[in-house]
C-alpha cells in the first residue's frame, strides 16, 4: 500500500508543480487561443470535447499491454529499480513528452509526429520518424504475439477462451451493423458477458479429455494460428472483426484496470520480492544485462513511451477544446498509465520470488524438468519446490507454470492471487487466472489486429508513390500483398522467438524497448527543436534532459545487444557461439541468421536516430547562434469564442 | 426564507440547518448526477456512440442499418489507421 501512496504523492507533486511550470514558463499555454477542434470543427475529426471525456479517450488509447508486461519482466532486479524508474521516468520524461507533443500538435492543426518532424527538423527527421514507426510496429507485434503464444501454449482453457472471442466479436459486428445500429456500449456489455461465459466454459473444456486435446496447442502451432489470424484480421472489413474486438478489448481493459486498482487498495497485499535481487549484476534469468541500461528499456510504456507521441499527435489534439486542457489530458493521462505500471509491479511482486522466477525463467536457463528448475532457482536464494509449483498450477487450472516466459502468466498469477484473497478464495483462483490471461491476450491480439492494419496502410502509402494502384486501400491485390508483407515481417520475429531456446523474450523485448525509446528520442528531438525555435532555449532542458537520458540508454543498450561479448546479451556473440559449438544444421543456421538480423535491425535504427539527432543539433545551433531565423510553423492565432462564452 | 428574517423566539436555527443540509444534499446529488453523466459521455466517446450521433446529426438522418453502414465506411477508414498503443 505504501508503494501506491508514494506513487500518488510523486504524481501529485509532479502535476501540481512541474507540469504547472512547464505549462506556464515553457509552453505558455494560451486560454485565449482557439484550438483546431474549434476552428476546424466539422463534427467528424475536429470536435471540441469536454476535457474529462478527452482524458478518458486519450487514456483508453495509450493504455496497452506494455505497462503490464515491462514492469513484470524488470522485477527480476527487485521491485525498487523498476518502481523508481516508473515514477521518475513518468514525471520528468513520459508525461512531459506526451504533454508537449500534444500541445505542439494542437498548435499545428493536429499534425502527426512525422509531419512535425519533417516541418520543424527536416526531411531526414520525417523519414526517420516514419521508419521508426514502422519498425516499432513490426517488433511490437512480434513481441506481443510471442507473449500470447507463451501464455497460451499447452493451455486448452486459455486457447478456448481466446478462440471464443473471435465468434463473439463477429457476433458483435453483426449486431451493430444489422440489429441495433450504433449501440456499442450495450453490445460491448453483452460481449463481455459472453466472454465471461467462455472463461467458465474453458474450465469444462480443459477438464474434458475428449475436447481438451483440440485446444492443447504447442508454441509453433499457436504461432502459425496467430500469423494466419493476423493476416485475416488485416484483410477483413473493419466493421466485421477489428472494430468490435477493439470495443470488447477496451471494455475489458478499463474494467480490469479499475478492478485491479480496487483490489490493491482494498487488499493491501504484501510484497514478497526484495527491493533488489542478486540479478542487478546482469546475470538475470529472464533477460540478461545490468540495470543500466536494460531496466530502462524493459519498462517503456509505464515511464516513457515513444508510441504515446503517435497518439498525442493523432486523434486527441483534434478533440481538445481549450489549450490549457492539454496539461490535464497529456500530462495527466500518462500519470494514470504510469499508475497502471505500478499496479503491475505490485501484482507480480506479491508472488514469492521463487514462484516468480519459476514462471518467468526459460527452460534454456533453469532446465526442462520441474525438479531441476526448482533446484536451480532455489540455489539462487529463492526457494521453490516442484510440488509447490505443481499445486499452484493445479489451483489455476494449468498443467504447469514452469517456463511461462513473457510476463503475462506471472502477472495473471499475481492478479489471481490478489483477487482470490478477496473474492471467492482459492476455489475461484483458476477463474481469476484465466480472466487475467484472457484480458492480456485479448489486449495484445487487438493491438495485433490494429497494428497489422496500420502497418499495411503505411506500406501502401509509401508504395503508392512508386505505383499508384498499390496505394489504393480498397484494391484487394494491394491489400493482400501489403498485409502479407507486414504479417511476414512480425511473423518472422515471432517464429524466431518461438524457436529460441532462451524463450525469445530475452532478445525480442529489449529490441522492442530499444525501438520504443528510440521513437521517444525522435519525439523529444522534435519537442526540443520547437522549444528552441520558440526562443525559449533556456527552458530546453525540460525535454533535452530526458532526451539525453534516452540517448544514453538506447545507444548503450543497442551497443550491448549488438556487440556485447556475452552470448546471453550480444546478438553477434550468440551467433558466434552457435557457429562454433554445434555442427551446422538448418536450424542452427537459421538461429545464426536471426541473431544477425536482430543486430542489423538494432544497428540501423540507432544510425537513423543518430541522423535525426545530428540534424536536430544542427538546427538548435543555427537558431541559438542566430544563423537561422527562429520560426515555428504554428497555425495563426485566432481568439477562442469559448472564453467569451464562459465569461458571459 | 433567510435566517435573518425569522422572528425571535421561533425555531430559526433548526430551519437554517435544515435548509443548509437540504442544499448540501441537493448539491451532492447534482454533483453525483453530473459525474455519472460525464462518465457516460466519456464511455460514449470512447465507444464511438458520440461519433455516430454526430454523424447522424451532420447528415440529418435517423439511425438505421444503412446509416450505420455509411458511418462505418467513413469512420472505419479513420479508425483503421489509428495505431493501438503498446
Amino acid at each position: 500500500m505504501w508503494l501506491v501512496v508514494a506513487a500518488f504523492c510523486a504524481y501529485a507533486l509532479g502535476y501540481r508543480f512541474y507540469s504547472k511550470f512547464v505549462s506556464a514558463k515553457v509552453l505558455a499555454l494560451d486560454a485565449q487561443r482557439a484550438t483546431p477542434a474549434e476552428r476546424l470543427e466539422d463534427g467528424r475529426d475536429f470536435v471540441p470535447t469536454n476535457k474529462w471525456v478527452v482524458f478518458g479517450h486519450h487514456f483508453a488509447a495509450i493504455a496497452g499491454p506494455g505497462p503490464l508486461v515491462g514492469p513484470v519482466l524488470a522485477a527480476q532486479f527487485g521491485y525498487l529499480p523498476g518502481t523508481l524508474w516508473i515514477l521518475a521516468g513518468a514525471v520528468f520524461g513520459g508525461c512531459v513528452q506526451d504533454f508537449v507533443i500534444l500541445l505542439f500538435s494542437v498548435r499545428r492543426d493536429g499534425r502527426s509526429l512525422t509531419e512535425m518532424a519533417r516541418e520543424e527538423i527536416g526531411i531526414v527527421g520525417g523519414f526517420v520518424a516514419y521508419a521508426a514507426v514502422i519498425s516499432i510496429i513490426v517488433i511490437l507485434l512480434g513481441a506481443g504475439a510471442l507473449i500470447v503464444v507463451n501464455a497460451l501454449k499447452s493451455s486448452p482453457w486459455g486457447v478456448f477462451t481466446i478462440a471464443m472471442t473471435i465468434p463473439i466479436a463477429l457476433l458483435m459486428g453483426f449486431y451493430l451493423r444489422h440489429l441495433r445500429p450504433g449501440k456499442v456500449l450495450e453490445i460491448s456489455f453483452l460481449g463481455f458477458i459472453l466472454v465471461m461465459l467462455a472463461i467458465w466454459g474453458g474450465q469444462w473444456v480443459s477438464q474434458t479429455p475428449t475436447v481438451a486435446p483440440w485446444f492443447t496447442l504447442t508454441a509453433p502451432a499457436l504461432a502459425i494460428v496467430i500469423i494466419i489470424y493476423g493476416f485475416a484480421a488485416s484483410a477483413l472489413p473493419v466493421w466485421l472483426l477489428l472494430a468490435p474486438r477493439d470495443y470488447l478489448s477496451t471494455f475489458v481493459k478499463l474494467g480490469t484496470i479499475g478492478l485491479l486498482a480496487l483490489g490493491i487498495i482494498v487488499m493491501r497485499p504484501t510484497l514478497h520480492m526484495p527491493p533488489l535481487t542478486r540479478f542487478v549484476d546482469g546475470s538475470g534469468p529472464i533477460f540478461a544485462g545490468k540495470i543500466f541500461p536494460f531496466a530502462f528499456i524493459t519498462i517503456a510504456c509505464g515511464a516513457i513511451s515513444g508510441f504515446h507521441s503517435l497518439i498525442s499527435s493523432g486523434t486527441t489534439p483534434k478533440l481538445i477544446r481549450r489549450e490549457p486542457e492539454t496539461r490535464m489530458v497529456g500530462y495527466g493521462a500518462m500519470m494514470a498509465e504510469s499508475m497502471v505500471a505500478i499496479m503491475a509491479t505490485i501484482a507480480c511482486c506479491v508472488l514469492q520470488p521463487g514462484v516468480y522466477f519459476a514462471i518467468n525463467s526459460p527452460a534454456g536457463i533453469v532446465g526442462q524438468l520441474p525438479e531441476s528448475a526448482a533446484a536451480t532457482i532455489s540455489s539462487w536464494g529463492f526457494p521453490v519446490t516442484a510440488a509447490g509449483m505443481h499445486a499452484l498450477a493445479q489451483a489455476v487450472g494449468e498443467q504447469t507454470l514452469f517456463n511461462r516466459t513473457g510476463g503475462a502468466p506471472a502477472f495473471a498469477v499475481g492478479m489471481a492471487h490478489i483477487f482470490s484473497s478477496s473474492l471467492g478464495g482459492q476455489a475461484v483462483m483458476a477463474i481469476w487466472y484465466h480472466f487475467a490471461i484472457m484480458f492480456e491476450a485479448l489486449f495484445i491480439l487487438t493491438v495485433l489486429d490494429a497494428g497489422t492494419r496500420v502497418g499495411r496502410f503505411m506500406v501502401q502509402d509509401a508504395l503508392g508513390h512508386i505505383w499508384k494502384p498499390l496505394g489504393r486501400t480498397s484494391w484487394y491485390p494491394s491489400i493482400l500483398a501489403t498485409s502479407a508483407l507486414i504479417v511476414a515481417a512480425w511473423g518472422s520475429f515471432l517464429w524466431q522467438g518461438v524457436k529460441d531456446p532462451l524463450g525469445g523474450i530475452n532478445s525480442l523485448w529489449p529490441l522492442f524497448g530499444i525501438c520504443n525509446q528510440l521513437l521517444a528520442t525522435v519525439a523529444l528531438c522534435v519537442a526540443t527543436t520547437i522549444i528552441v525555435k520558440m526562443g525559449k532555449a533556456r527552458f530546453s532542458p525540460v525535454t533535452l534532459v530526458p532526451l539525453i537520458w534516452l540517448v544514453a540508454v538506447t545507444f548503450t543498450a543497442s551497443w550491448h545487444k549488438i556487440f556485447d561479448p556475452s552470448p546471453r546479451i550480444g546478438f553477434l556473440a550468440h551467433a558466434r557461439q552457435l557457429a562454433s559449438s554445434a555442427t551446422p544444421t538448418h536450424e542452427i543456421s537459421r538461429l545464426i541468421l536471426n541473431d544477425r538480423l536482430d543486430a542489423a535491425v538494432a544497428g540501423v535504427l540507432v544510425c537513423m536516430v543518430a541522423l535525426i539527432l545530428l540534424e536536430s543539433i544542427s538546427v538548435w545551433a543555427s537558431v541559438v547562434s542566430g544563423r537561422m531565423q527562429a520560426r515555428v510553423r504554428e497555425a495563426p492565432f485566432v481568439p477562442t469564442r469559448f472564453a467569451a462564452e464562459e465569461q458571459g | 426564507m433567510s435566517s435573518s428574517t425569522v422572528k425571535p423566539g421561533s425555531n430559526a436555527k433548526p430551519t437554517a440547518e435544515c435548509c443548509s443540509a437540504g442544499r448540501t444534499r441537493v448539491s451532492a446529488f447534482m454533483w453525483f448526477a453530473g459525474s455519472i453523466r460525464l462518465f457516460l459521455s466519456t464511455l460514449r466517446e470512447i465507444f464511438d456512440e458520440s461519433a455516430y450521433a454526430r454523424f447522424l446529426a451532420r447528415h440529418s438522418i435517423s439511425s438505421c442499418p444503412n446509416a450505420y453502414a455509411a458511418f462505418l465506411c467513413e469512420h472505419g477508414a479513420a479508425k483503421a489507421r489509428r495505431p493501438k498503443c503498446c
